[in-house]
């Protein structure tokens, strides 16, 4: 007789199958952990590249130059109307003597940014007590110059294969020995509108269009999304329509929204007359195209909630409508929202709808209103990424950055709303 | 109270929305078009709109047909202005145009894009014909040894085709079937190459397009999308493969890439100039005449383009790589833009 | 606690209809009989039911059913599960309308007032005939919200004070008050079950109903819980109606004065809660009552 208690055969039978079942359950850990390792890795990538071709874009090359505001150019009664160009040009001539063949004071011009002459132009009619003055101004550099300072370009190739000739390097490198060449950060990225000269270019115009646009497809599809999912989920006749009208609904949620452009374009601008371009129409296609989504969403979350309550609200003779305004309504409401959130987020990164509608455009002013021509972030990514000149590859990056930034902030709002909603009590 | 500002939201909206159609007048000049030409124009474009009062005008860049549709739809501020195209406007276009009453076109050739065949600078410089270029990409060709007869593409290596290339595999990246660009290179390189064959010359002119426009399909001509930036990036990462895209993009990425001289001369900027490098093609814009006192700012816009300061061989368009006509040419499109000479 | 006896010792009315289902006391009906023995009817009604049949799509879950609830009375239902007390009992507010399969025939009526006529609004109707759910449901709101709903959807306050009245008076007369009062404003969620079924209570008196339905009001409660809120049914019997689903038949024992036994969609035994537990007359409600099926 051994010691041990005896252990009875049904004990024995379920010990005999705990190795497995346990073994079972690590396998599927460790399955879970390398899919999100896997998950992690790629997002980090992602991440990283994009971080490390775009963080540049945040500064640009700045050039000093000793403008002199001589009284001779401000002849004419209109300041604006001065030749700033020819002010830039003399500028630089007189920083480098030397210069002096025609070709090669075009070559030195072409350091500077088109835009110096703006800024000067700014800051005469600003104050134009400036005249007859000189001041140490910081211009923009061109964007071969500032490709040359950050790095972008390879000093070391053959002459003719560079977009900076071995005149400029020289005149560039003693700029950069008397410390009038310098990088700042880059405020006019985030205050201007598109551009073709890379150096001018920012995301505020697109930002503009796409808070607008999203501002138009937010205020109309959540209140149609809420309200249809209410009168589906809660009053709708169980009849063979609502079946209709529930399969349609959920086919839309899976239709390529360029035909959503497509609808847009027919009935909005053909048949309303609404003006191409705007965030009116990006906005109204942007709400068919989330409308689906947020229906969806709302009905999910409104079945989620516990029809207990619906009785107790029923039971003490609550009418129907104030049955779902009062109770039903409060407690779908995070499930609503991130509904609403995630259709939006959606929303910010279409562009295939938009191009119908003709928001796929060069616009360089900031859109004041909703029917001012407009494009959205993503399609300022797209037109960029178009573009020939290598300086708007790391504004590409940027800009990408900066949707990614829209795009948390709006998952964050999504995660807040939830939490503020559902911890009540 | 939550209800509430949700209700006065999309009243705000349904009345911004029951409003808009009400607002007829359009102060910015609309244009639509080529992406070939998107570009340039939008570089006059924020030049004019920094340089005048007037606003910056609007360019979509919808390619040259969507823009040929866009522009023929009729006459009206719903309507774009100009159209910008890299080819010349087709006669069924015209017709179309007339039918919706847009009848006096101005037609405004603005400069030469060339085409380039590039590959990366690590690889070996080529010098190629149309034809061998024809023979490379076809889907059919005709039979080295019986060559009166089209079988499949038997070439696998450059120097299959021609001893004198290199012993590498022909991997091609080019523009797809919806881009202008693959519409210039078929027209400027693929018909030229075939035409050098007898026999598919004589062929009617359904036969000919088939035989000479029909690209490979088995992997040796790949489509890498309209990014052309994406192509230049993909031959800096394979330096075996051959490119097909706008000079611009050349003329941008000069210290990375390298054009391939085609029948003897390089893709240079001042070769393409002279009409001595074969594969470019010409640019325009169209105006809607009756658009034009209308719309603030269309005269003055197209001052701007056809100023020399634009398109002058030292302009700031040939800076961005657009290849400036010959001066007479500039001076006989000037004068139309002057007259606004209808077509 | 005995509360049996305190129940058992009440006035009970007396006047008996159609009791002509049996002959005798002794004979018991048989078990195939389906017609409702004892008394289903009372004099001076609260409601009234005649030949209540209920179908859910083309089921029949209630069968020729014929009762009447009295005025002052705990009239508890019991028969095994499934036998349709709850879709009964939720025929006498119209809570089955929300089941779109559901269809009623017969005639119910409130104080003479057919509540099934077309003209009859539920909201009112829900407002005199209120309800407790076996799982106890507070809104998620505070205590004071949970009370304060009914009064102020019916409009029967005019000003805060009176709000707060109502409050106070429903949440004592349930027997919380003493033990909410200084946390009206917590969440009704946070109290425990039994309190949270008191609340409940409270809620459906707040509006000041003539009937109280209760479905299985104590079976999600602890012993202790349960007895606080039968000793709670006893009292608000001298003021309402009450109509409860029990499973449990010592609490139906406990806390009624009319029990009726339903069985499979038929109402077999109605009769005064002593005598149907002593002395059933119908050979179902004795095999259910000493346990040989249920
Ligand atoms: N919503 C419903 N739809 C269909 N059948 C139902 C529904 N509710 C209850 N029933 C059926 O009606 C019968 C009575 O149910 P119920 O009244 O809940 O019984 P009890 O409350 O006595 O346990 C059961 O057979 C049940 O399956
Ligand atoms: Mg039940």
């Amino acid at each position: 007789m051994q010691n041990t208690p005896q252990q009875s055969p049904i004990t024995l039978r379920i010990n005999a199958g705990l190795k497995k079942r346990y073994n079972t359950e690590k396998r599927f850990k460790r399955m879970g952990i390398s899919a999100i390792v896997i998950a992690m890795t790629f997002l980090v990538f992602l991440f990283g590249s994009i971080i490390s071709n775009g963080y540049t874009a945040f500064q640009q090359t700045y050039i000093q130059l000793d403008v002199s505001f001589d009284q001779t150019f401000f002849t004419g009664e209109n300041l604006a109307a001065a030749n700033f160009p020819g002010l830039v040009k003399k500028t630089l001539y007189s920083m480098f003597p030397d210069v002096t063949s025609r070709n090669d004071k075009k070559l030195l011009t072409q350091l500077v940014s088109s835009n110096a002459a703006f800024r000067l132009m700014g800051m005469v009619t600003k104050d134009p007590k400036l005249i007859g003055t000189t001041q140490k101004i910081w211009v923009l550099a061109d964007d071969d110059v500032d490709m040359l300072i950050k790095g972008h370009y390879d000093r070391n190739v053959a002459e003719s294969n560079r977009r900076i000739n071995d005149k400029q390097l020289a005149w560039i490198d003693a700029l950069a020995a008397n410390g009038k060449i310098t990088k700042k950060f880059n405020t006019q990225f985030f205050t201007s509108g598109d551009s073709r000269e890379p150096e001018q270019a920012g995301i505020w115009g697109a930002t503009r269009g796409s808070i607008y646009t999203l501002f138009i497809a937010l205020a109309l599809s959540f209140p149609i999304g809420v309200a249809a999912a209410i009168y589906l989920e809660e009053f709708a006749p169980n009849n063979g329509w609502t079946d209709l009208i529930e399969i349609n609904i959920n086919n839309l949620a899976a239709v390529p929204s360029i035909i959503f452009g497509l609808l847009g374009l027919a009935i909005f601008i053909n048949f309303w007359g609404m003006p191409r371009s705007t965030p009116l129409v990006g906005g109204l296609v942007l709400t068919l195209v989330t409308l689906p989504t947020i229906i969806i969403a709302g009905r999910a979350a409104l079945k989620s909630v516990p029809p207990s309550i619906r009785e107790a609200a029923l039971g003490i003779g609550a009418s129907k409508i104030q049955m779902v305004t009062h109770h039903v309504l409060p407690l779908a409401m995070p499930g609503m929202l991130t509904g609403t959130i995630i259709g939006m987020a959606r929303a910010l990164g279409e562009t295939a709808p938009l191009l119908m509608i003709g928001m796929i455009a060069f616009i360089v002013d900031i859109p004041g209103s909703v029917t001012d021509p407009a494009t959205v972030l993503p399609v300022q990514i797209f037109l960029w990424a178009d573009s020939p000149e290598r300086a708007f590859t790391e504004k590409t990056s940027a800009a990408i950055i900066m949707l990614l930034a829209f795009l948390m902030l709006m998952n964050g709002l999504a995660v807040y709303f939830r939490n503020k909603f559902e911890r009540k009590w | 109270m939550k209800m509430k500002a949700l209700l006065l939201a999309s009243a705000l909206t349904a009345t911004m929305i029951s409003s808009a159609p009400a607002m007829a007048a359009r102060d910015y000049i609309s244009i639509v078009g080529s992406s070939t030409v998107y570009p340039f124009a939008t570089v006059v474009a924020e030049q004019y709109g920094k340089s005048t009062s007037f606003k910056t005008p609007k360019i979509e860049s919808t390619g040259s047909g969507g823009g040929f549709k866009l522009f023929c739809s009729g006459v009206g501020v719903e309507f774009p202005d100009i159209t910008n195209a890299s080819r010349a406007i087709k006669s069924s276009e015209v017709e179309t145009c007339a039918k919706n009453g847009v009848k006096d076109i101005v037609e405004v050739k603005i400069g030469y894009d060339g085409i380039v065949i590039a590959n990366a600078k690590q690889g070996e410089p080529l010098k190629l014909t149309r034809q061998e270029i024809y023979l490379a990409l076809a889907k059919e060709v005709p039979d080295p040894k019986n060559p009166d007869k089209l079988i499949a593409n038997p070439y696998i290596n450059w120097s299959d085709i021609n001893s004198s290339l290199p012993n590498t595999k022909i991997e091609v990246l080019g523009p797809p079937p919806t881009s202008g660009t693959r519409d210039a290179f078929v027209e400027l390189v693929m018909d030229e190459g075939a035409k050098s064959f007898e026999f598919i010359k004589k062929m009617d002119k359904k036969e000919f397009a088939r035989v000479a426009q029909t690209v490979r399909e088995d992997g040796a001509y790949v489509e890498a999308g309209e990014n052309d930036n994406l192509i230049v990036q993909k031959l800096q990462a394979n330096p075996a493969a051959l490119g097909i895209f706008g000079f611009s993009f050349l003329d941008q990425n000069s210290d990375v890439i390298q054009g391939s001289i085609v029948e003897e001369q390089a893709p240079t900027f001042e070769n393409i100039a002279d009409g001595k490098y074969s594969v470019s093609r010409p640019l325009f814009f169209y105006v809607k005449k009756a658009h034009v006192d209308v719309i603030p700012g269309i005269k003055e816009y197209l001052g701007e383009f056809s100023s020399e300061k634009a398109w002058g061989e030292e302009g700031y368009l040939a800076d961005k790589g657009m290849i400036p006509m010959p001066e007479a040419e500039r001076a006989q499109y000037a004068e139309a833009v002057k007259n606004l000479k209808t077509m | 606690m005995d509360l049996t006896a305190d129940m058992t010792n009440q006035p009970f009315p007396t006047q008996l209809f159609g009791d002509d289902a049996i002959d005798t006391a002794e004979e018991k009906a048989k078990p195939s009989s389906r017609q409702t023995v004892g008394d289903p009817f009372v004099e001076n009604p609260r409601m009234i039911c005649r030949d209540v049949y209920v179908y859910y799509a083309e089921k029949c879950a209630i069968n020729n059913v014929s009762i009447d609830v009295g005025r002052n009375e705990v009239l508890a239902m019991i028969g095994p599960s499934g036998c349709g007390k709850s879709t009964f009992l939720r025929c006498l507010n119209r809570m089955n309308d929300t089941v779109g399969t559901c269809r009623v025939e017969g005639d119910i009526r409130l104080d003479d007032m057919n509540i099934y006529d077309p003209s009859v609004d539920v909201v009112p109707l829900r407002a005199s005939v209120g309800m407790v759910f076996q799982k106890p449901n507070p809104f998620p709101k505070s205590i004071f919200d949970n009370v304060a709903y009914g009064p102020k959807i019916h409009g029967l306050v005019s000003n805060k004070t009176e709000l707060a009245e109502i409050v106070e008076t429903s949440l004592t007369k349930a027997g919380l008050w003493n033990e909410v009062k200084d946390r009206l404003h917590e969440p009704g969620t946070g109290l425990s079950g039994g309190q949270q079924q008191r609340l409940c209570i409270a809620r459906a008196i707040a509006v000041s109903p003539e009937v109280i339905l209760m479905d299985e009001p104590c079976s999600a409660l602890d012993p202790i819980a349960t007895a606080k809120v039968e000793e709670l049914i006893a009292e608000l019997r001298e003021q309402f109606s009450i109509v409860i689903v029990t499973h449990a038949m010592q609490q139906a024992a406990r806390v009624s004065q009319r029990t009726a036994y339903f069985h499979l969609g038929d109402l077999i035994e109605v009769g005064p809660t002593d005598r149907i537990f002593t002395n059933p007359r119908h050979q179902l409600t004795e095999d259910y009552i000493t346990g040989r099926f249920g």
